[in-house]
């Protein structure tokens, strides 16, 4: 989860003096936290400096692994359809989100609960699950797509969709905006939920249609929670793994081949530790700047 | 770290003890042996209750030894190992596979144990030649094989009876059954490639029935490229394949046990595939359910098939002498003539060593009998499986390079420059494995 | 507005609820069948109801222990975020100390951290501590993982507890722990329920880290339980949709049980 909005602190005056308590109040969390994730990033980027065969150091080899990156096809095709798949998830989950959620937003609360429960329900479903469940519909013998288009007489349209060069990423991005478009829905609802409804009534008196209210007012009005979607999608779209790993491994070919499967394979699959944590230094700082972005622009707006 | 070392210490105690005991007539206590192993109850390499039963036996037989069994799952045991390896965490005794590539880069880096003092010890005669040069790096022995891999083609014998059909003699008279198979509306080859290592198997048997043994090993032990005229007619055969409808629509989307299923479901005429899974073939099967070999395509390459060893038994270098020593008594009684038996009647693996004589005499399926009868014919012609050959690396493109030769997305010479650029760059890093 | 524009509205309304719906109603569907082969038949679900998927999967492919590990190992992750994200979600909160920016800077870039370039070293961390192979060690990484959102919520909710609030109880001579207990607890029991459901959600869709850390079958999840089910044991739809249900039904049900709850959680921070 990313959430990263400004917060204003109100430090509670009596307690100024308190500092050592403070920090035993953070310690528990601190040590955790810097014992499983802050110390293991340090080990990942000095692993990077080595090279390693078959998971054991072979020698020091400062940036080599580094400098193996500009050669590895692999690395810059992957990058390529993590920048897709962001840009796919900002185009589809996150505009239906906002249409499915300013069109309820003007329902009974019984609807309101009921419908929104539904669209996230996929997101309750691990991704591990979910990538089985749409491979089965997408998969070229028995899949249930194929044997929709054949119904409605569309059969030639069939095809092996996480198998086939044009399709395989796009079809594979329609699953996981199946456990994304559900989580928008919620937050755009509850950003609409926030807006003075004056605004809406005022409108609706001057005589605008639905279609003018959402525009002029629901959608310019949810800007900031659209940048914090966008970026949270960026983010996923950077991290996600389950998905790509239950249904398709990368293939076929290197068609849906994305950072995490890349350091899977190099780190567990070739042994490579060295350029695996390359790789992995790579993407940390990837999503760190994508991070450390949105914190600043959403800090601004 | 610490536990370990102290665990050591507590076992050499325990083997000095074990060598007084003995000498005294005493019974010893028993040493025991980790064991990491990949025998479920179904699907690929299913000898699991083989395996159970055997560790009774074993332990039976051997009272200082005492069998500590891990099951890894056979997709994930090639992640796990590595992984326990690089922790220093190395089961004593392993089971893993793919066989030779992955067991040099454990002896090149100290790993695993040399094991030439107990093949004098015990002989094992069962392991040929072939199979001691997949199991050795450097002039050293590093594990002990136990399934005999073969491939083959499974087929339907009631559809081909029902198309007319005969086994085909020669290459020529192989495509005429796939025609007729596709005129009649059947899947020729059940063939599902998602998994990505399937088709690896298939270009192992037909690069062995095009270029031959003699000209596989000039290109992995020797300086000859892959982009030589053989292995390109080899990678245009299997892109034909592909092209000329022998396989299902959309295999690189179709599991691998997808496949099966079309096949034992009377969908597909034939399936190209290995033992390793017979279990599932035999018991699957509604049908009269036979096996032959794909006949040589190229002209003067002698009739051979894909062989290999499904995995074998690797030791710890970091075991104590006495876990060594027991692990290698231990795979010496799980290898042993009568036991042999017990792995082809109650596994459907049938060990390396065994003989087509011996499958007929024991009691398993006449698909059993039939597959090793015919593919133990020709065993100074039986060819490499690129998976288990060649180094991780080299696997890694070659998994995604087949999807898109198949599938007709590139070039076979493309395909073959691909092979050879991560096959030069394995050889300069030091991962080729030569035997 | 007009009624053509309602009738459409209402139209993508329910086309969007069958996008979320239909692959739900085939992994029922599927669950539900013997057949070997999955769609062959009628897209109806049969009747009389078979469970015997799901008793197979249950009793002989071994998810009623998978089924137990998720359930420890998520409670278990959960409890550890409780216990300490609150704590210092309070102190970030209501409390003056140095380097608390720094601190909170620290953990808040902890946010974007992917688990597959952590994973790298954990597995040797792990290893030296004996965690590894044991539900343990699946239970610190991943509550580690989750710190970042749970901290960053819990300032969240926090900030809302009214000071004077703070002031009485200190006055009346409790101490800061005292406070955090008897004051800010009770106050700000629907977040920490909030947080709850959202760390136990993550925890049980987990599936990289158990994958790596756990090689007994006996200590796997549900995740990994059932994402091995696929190709080991030839073609078992019926078998593997059935781990799917077992897989995700539970948090189904606390999700539309508790669905206030979940969605207050999972939308904090991100709207004010």
């Amino acid at each position: 989860m990313v959430a990263v909005f400004p917060c204003h602190p109100q430090p509670w005056d009596m307690f100024m003096y308190n500092s050592r308590q403070a920090l035993l109040f953070v310690l528990p969390a601190l040590l955790l936290y810097v014992a499983f994730v802050a110390v293991p990033i340090l080990q990942v980027a000095a692993y990077s400096l080595f090279s390693w065969d078959n998971g054991s150091i072979k020698a020091f080899s400062g940036l080599g692994n580094y400098q193996r990156l500009t050669s590895d096809g692999v690395f810059w095709t992957a990058l390529g359809h993590n920048a897709i798949w962001a840009v796919l998830t900002l185009c589809f989950p996150l505009m239906i989100g906002l249409v499915l959620a300013s069109i309820l937003a003007e329902r009974s609360p019984r609807t309101i609960r009921l419908m929104s429960a539904l669209y996230f329900l996929p997101r309750t479903i691990p991704l591990v699950v979910a990538g089985i469940i749409w491979g089965w519909i997408y998969n070229p013998i028995f899949g249930l797509l194929n044997y929709v288009l054949d119904l409605i007489g569309l059969g030639s349209l069939g095809g092996a969709w996480l198998a086939e060069s044009g399709s395989a990423l796009l079809s594979l991005n329609a699953a996981g905006a199946w456990t994304f478009y559900g989580f928008c829905v919620l937050i755009y609802l509850s950003a609409i939920q926030s807006i003075d409804p004056s605004l809406y009534e005022a409108a609706s008196l001057d005589g605008a249609g639905w279609g003018q209210r959402f525009r002029f007012i629901t959608v310019p009005l949810l800007k900031s929670t659209t940048l914090f979607l966008g970026l949270y999608a960026a983010i996923e779209a950077m991290r996600f793994f389950d998905l790509v790993w239950v249904t398709t491994q990368g293939g076929p070919g290197y068609d849906t081949e994305v950072l995490t499967t890349h350091i899977y394979k190099t780190f567990f699959l070739v042994g490579d530790f060295g350029y695996a944590a390359a790789l992995s230094v790579v993407l940390l700082a990837i999503v760190l700047t994508i991070g450390g972005l949105s914190y600043r622009i959403l800090s601004q707006s | 770290m610490k536990t370990n070392k102290t665990h050591m210490r507590r076992l050499q105690a325990t083997l000095s003890l074990m060598v007084m005991a003995t000498a005294s007539g005493a019974m010893a206590e028993p040493v025991p042996v980790v064991q990491w192993d990949q025998f479920s109850n179904a699907g690929i390499t299913a000898a699991g209750p083989a395996m159970e039963e055997l560790i009774k036996v074993c332990e039976a037989a051997l009272p200082d030894v005492n069998i500590e069994r891990t099951v890894v799952p056979s997709i994930g045991i090639r992640e796990s190992y590595r992984l326990a390896v690089s922790a220093d965490k190395t089961p004593d005794l392993g089971y893993t596979w793919p066989a030779a590539s992955v067991l040099a880069g454990y002896a090149r880096t100290g790993k695993v144990a040399p094991l030439n003092s107990y093949y004098d010890k015990y002989g094992w005669d069962n392991v040929n030649a072939f199979y001691r040069g997949r199991n050795s790096y450097q002039g050293k022995l590093y594990a002990v094989p136990m399934e005999q891999d073969l491939m083959g083609v499974y087929y339907n014998k009631a559809m081909f009876a029902e198309l007319g059909l005969e086994v085909p003699k020669t290459y020529a008279e192989f495509k005429t059954v796939v025609d007729k198979i596709k005129e009649a509306g059947k899947i020729p080859i059940a063939f599902g490639n998602r998994d990505r290592w399937p088709a690896t198997n298939t270009l192992s048997l037909i690069l062995g029935l095009t270029a031959g043994r003699a000209e596989e090993e000039k290109v992995f032990f020797g300086e000859e490229p892959w982009t030589n005229p053989k292995f390109k007619l080899a990678a245009e055969t299997f892109q034909q394949w592909g092209k000329d409808g022998y396989f299902p629509k959309g295999f690189n989307g179709i599991g691998y046990d997808e496949a099966n299923a079309l096949f034992l479901g009377g969908r597909a005429a034939m399936n190209i595939t290995g033992t390793w899974v017979l279990q599932d073939m035999a018991r699957g099967a509604k049908f009269d359910l036979g096996v032959f070999m794909l006949p040589p395509i190229s002209d003067g390459v002698p009739p051979g098939t894909m062989w290999g060893e499904g995995s074998q038994w690797q030791v710890s270098a970091a075991a104590s002498d006495a876990a060594k020593d027991a692990a290698a008594s231990y795979i010496n009684c799980l290898t042993s003539k009568e036991n042999r038996k017990t792995w082809v009647e109650k596994g459907y693996l049938v060990p390396i060593g065994t003989t087509a004589e011996d499958l007929k005499a024991w009691n398993t399926m006449p698909v059993v009998k039939d597959f090793y009868a015919e593919g133990l014919k020709t065993p100074d012609t039986n060819f490499y499986d690129l998976h288990t050959t060649v180094p991780e690396s080299v696997t890694q493109v070659l998994y995604p390079e087949l999807q898109k030769l198949a599938s007709g997305d590139e070039t076979p010479d493309s395909f073959l420059a691909a092979i050879q650029a991560s096959w030069q760059a394995a050889i300069a890093n030091g991962e080729r494995w030569v035997p | 507005m007009t009624r053509t524009s309602r009738v459409f509205q209402h139209a993508v309304l329910l086309l969007f609820a069958l996008y979320a719906l239909v692959p739900v109603y085939l992994v029922v569907l599927a669950s539900l069948r013997s057949e070997a082969d999955l769609f062959s038949g009628p897209l109806t679900l049969p009747w009389p109801i078979d469970i015997g998927n799901f008793r197979r999967v249950w009793f002989e492919s071994g998810f009623s222990q998978f089924f137990v590990n998720s359930l420890m190992i998520s409670t278990g992750s959960t409890l550890l975020v409780m216990l300490t994200a609150p704590l210092a979600g309070f102190a970030f909160a209501k409390l003056k100390f140095p380097g608390k920016e720094i601190l909170f800077g620290l953990f808040l870039a902890g946010l974007v951290v992917p688990a597959p370039s952590v994973i790298v070293a954990l597995y040797g961390d792990l290893q030296m501590l004996g965690l590894l192979n044991t539900r343990i060690g699946v239970i610190l990484p991943q509550a580690a993982l989750l710190l970042p959102f749970s901290i960053f919520m819990m300032r969240t909710v926090m900030e809302d507890v009214p000071d004077d609030l703070l002031e009485a109880a200190t006055i009346d001579g409790a101490t800061l722990f005292e406070t955090f207990t008897k004051v800010v607890v009770p106050i700000v029991k629907p977040g920490l329920l909030s947080l709850a459901l959202i760390a136990f959600l993550f925890s049980w869709q987990e599936y990289l880290l158990p994958l790596v850390v756990i090689q007994d079958e006996t200590l796997k999840p549900l995740t990994v339980g059932a994402a091995t089910l696929q190709g080991r044991y030839g073609v078992d739809y019926g078998g593997i949709a059935a781990a799917g249900i077992i897989a995700f039904a539970p948090i189904v049900v606390l999700f539309l049980v508790l669905q206030r709850s979940f969605v207050r959680g999972l939308t904090a921070g991100a709207v004010k």
